[in-house]
């Protein structure tokens, strides 16, 4: 099994390798280019952090569709090798080796000269590109052939690394287990459960009997413990996919636009991943198939290790196709043909192994989206809850950029921004609070039914029944209820900032509540309970 | 199950045929039988008016978000986080945007509403009172072709809404002269409009004593 693996296809794609580029996704950083690298840029930081470590770098924004297209060059120069490939992402496709390497004169040639081809096809024009991070490596099975490729990849001479036939075990052995998450087969808990009980190396956790590992972690420990032990030849998590379950169009009329096609296509997969479903299974490996009235076809194997979910499989569709007829020379008929065949598929246990930690559709739409409103509105005018604690509504929880917050972090650590972690903050006013929580206090006066204004005591006690209240700039409202006061002493020992204050409930004629303080015998409606 | 190869059909039908989601999303049970079809259309609007109007907003909004839905929240800088919170909205789906500098027609509010509703289900806005029209049909046709849904708090302007929720009669309770605390409010929210012929009522909680929305026994 061959791998080509590109660490950083996503600058490479946007032409960004000369200068010092960052691409981001979700506020995390994706991909970056070697000068960033160089100034310690690493992928999987937050967008804050590296812009701390490489202030002066472009910041771009992650288009899977973008490094799909320009990967498509990429994979046509590696199909004339041998059509059966399979694709993992843009930047990262493997094939079998064995054949082409006999007819190629050996592996070490055959890696050499898909390395040249790969570097002709991603720069066309005689751009000299800098072909910094790729990587091609030969190994038995996927993912001791993936882990070559990686290491290969800081050979910077021939980039190419091949493991002698059946040593793919011994090859693996002193390799660190973080490559299991880095290649997408094990989810970033199981990796750091298994740091946190000593097993660091894949020998280490190869050494374990089977049975023990899937006993103690499952069916992902036992899936690891194969890879880890290079036993992964042929696939065997996965089940034989039952032939019905392929999914197929046909068409009357040849289709040439590429828009109803992927529309075709999510119809398929959301079919297929809804049979699949209905009987515990979740697809890792799809064939998609189209195929013209004149015969031209477009077939391509897709991985993903975590699985294939309907939009995940729509992706992919949408790449192929578009690679397919937007080539050179383009299409001499219309779609005839369309199949979704599931190639490998595993028990779906509920438990979703995602890179990404678990972002559902909505929650990638919504990233996006608020990428794209900061570019429109402003860092500052997108915000985000965070939890900050206090005594007062504006202080408990406070507004902060959506830039300086990982959007996707509730889902790795529980819900760290939201309150439900932290306990009633001690001196807060119970259940239930108020809706409208005014950012810039608005004055008050307060005055008893002969119009005297009321005067509070040090320790908040009213000197009168209040009667009437003026909300800022608003007619004067009669108090139907008030309750209070709840003092607080803030930094006492502060001289500066000490505050004492004391906070009253009042409710006036028209039915409404409103939080509302007294601080040097001035008042201040805090918040609104509207 | 059979073999899934589809009979013979044409392709543009296929294009228009349904997505999979459901068109309505759900609304925690004693707002149900305020909206005309139990819930909140995909692709509709609604208003909440009166003085518990952020209130009623944050009562609708929470069974969707609480689902998984993403909740944007437009030119309401005094969104009570907390309230939203103790009505069942989880936080981690919550973002406010704050539309620049407003312009007469409000363009700048429906560029950054039309950018929101291409990622957000639930959207809870107030809408400028001098909204153009041709811009108002702009947003209009974005939200129906992104199918969300806009909750407006206030007079909705120029946006055409399915209902307008009115909470009527509030009664705090649990305050007197100088004793206890804001407990609960009671109010009887009036659902009309467009789509609701003979206009509805339900007596709730809103907020109740647990922070959330409750139908009164």
């Amino acid at each position: 099994m061959l791998t080509v693996w590109w660490a950083n296809w996503p600058i490479v794609a946007a032409g960004a390798t000369r200068i010092t580029a960052i691409v981001l996704a979700a506020n995390r950083v994706v991909a970056c280019s070697p000068s960033a690298a160089a100034a310690g840029v690493a992928i999987g930081q937050k967008r804050r952090t590296a812009q701390q470590r490489c202030p002066g770098a472009a910041l771009l924004d992650h288009d899977p569709d973008r490094d799909a297209r320009a990967f498509e060059p990429v994979v046509r120069a590696v199909a004339r090798f041998t059509p059966r490939l399979e694709m993992v992402e843009p930047g990262w496709l493997c094939v079998e080796s064995r054949g082409p390497s006999r007819y190629f004169g050996g592996d070490e040639r055959l890696a050499a000269s898909i390395v040249e081809a790969v570097v002709g096809a991603a720069s066309p024009a005689a751009d000299d590109i800098d072909a910094c991070g790729l990587g091609v490596g030969i190994a038995d099975g996927r993912f001791a052939s993936a882990v070559a490729a990686r290491v290969a990849a800081e050979h910077e001479s021939t980039r190419t690394l091949v493991v002698a036939p059946a040593t793919s075990r011994a090859f693996l052995a002193p390799q660190p287990i973080g490559w299991l998450h880095q290649t997408g087969e094990a989810d970033a808990e199981l990796i750091s459960l298994f740091s946190r009980l000593g097993l660091h190396r894949l020998e280490t956790l190869a050494e374990l009997t089977r049975a023990v590992v899937a006993d103690r972690f499952g069916p992902p420990g036992a899936h690891a413990h194969r890879l880890a032990c290079a036993d992964d030849d042929r696939p065997s998590l996965a089940q034989e996919p039952p032939v019905e379950r392929t999914v197929e169009q046909v068409l009357d009329e040849p289709v040439v636009q590429l828009q109803p096609l992927v529309f075709l296509g999510k119809r398929l997969a959301d079919q297929l991943v809804a049979d699949l479903a209905l009987v515990g299974l979740s697809c890792t490996r799809v064939v998609i198939t189209a195929e013209t009235e004149f015969g031209e076809r477009s077939e391509r194997a897709w991985y993903r290790a975590a699985g294939l979910s309907a939009p995940a499989i729509v992706e992919r569709i949408r790449w192929q196709l578009e690679g397919w007829v937007n080539q050179p020379g383009g299409l001499a008929s219309g779609v005839v043909l369309f199949r979704v065949v599931p190639d490998e598929v595993r028990h779906d246990g509920g438990d979703q192994l995602q890179l990404w930690g678990g972002l559902s559709e909505a929650d990638e739409r919504a990233v996006r989206a608020v990428t794209r409103l900061t570019g429109l509105a402003g860092e500052h005018a997108v915000l985000v809850p965070a939890w900050q604690g206090g005594r007062l509504p504006a202080d408990r929880y406070q507004w902060i950029p959506a830039t300086t917050a990982d959007l996707t972090e509730s889902r790795d650590d529980g819900r760290s921004r939201s309150r439900q972690q932290h306990g009633p903050y001690p001196g807060s006013l119970p259940i239930p609070s108020p809706a409208i929580v005014l950012d810039e206090a608005v004055p008050a006066v307060v005055a008893d039914k002969e119009g005297a204004p009321v005067v509070v005591s040090g320790r908040g006690e009213l000197d009168a029944t209040p009667a009437t209240i003026v909300l800022g700039e608003r007619e004067p409202q009669e108090i139907t209820g008030w309750a209070g006061p709840w003092p607080v002493d803030e930094w006492w020992w502060d001289e500066r900032r000490h505050r004492r204050l004391a906070r009253f409930q009042f409710v006036t004629a028209d039915g409404t509540a409103h939080l509302v303080a007294v601080e040097q015998q001035r008042w201040w409606v805090l918040a609104s309970y509207a | 199950m059979s073999d899934a190869a589809l009979a013979r059909s044409d392709v543009t039908t296929l294009a228009r045929s349904a997505l999979t989601r459901s068109r309505v999303l759900p609304v925690v049970d004693p707002l149900v039988a305020l909206l005309p079809d139990g819930g909140l259309v995909r692709g509709r609007a609604v208003s909440c008016r009166g003085t518990a109007s952020m209130s009623l907003a944050l009562a609708l909004a929470v069974q969707a978000t609480a689902g998984g839905s993403w909740l944007a929240v437009v030119d309401l800088p005094t969104f009570g986080l907390e309230a939203a919170a103790e009505f069942g909205i989880p936080l981690e789906r919550v973002v406010r945007v704050d539309p620049p500098r407003p312009g007469p027609t409000g363009d700048t509010w429906a560029d950054v509403t039309a950018a929101v509703l291409d990622g957000f289900d639930v959207v809870v806005a107030r809408v400028p009172p001098r909204l153009g029209a041709g811009v108002a049909r702009r947003v209009q046709s974005r939200l129906r072709s992104r199918e969300a849904v806009i909750i407006t708090i206030g007079p909705p302007a120029t946006i055409a809404v399915d209902a307008e929720l009115h909470a009527t009669e509030p009664a705090w309770e649990g305050i007197a002269d100088g004793w206890g605390h804001l407990r609960g409010r009671r109010v009887t929210v009036t659902s009309s409009g467009r789509r609701v012929p003979r206009p509805r009522r339900a007596a709730l909680w809103l907020p109740g004593p647990d922070g959330t929305v409750a139908a009164i026994t």
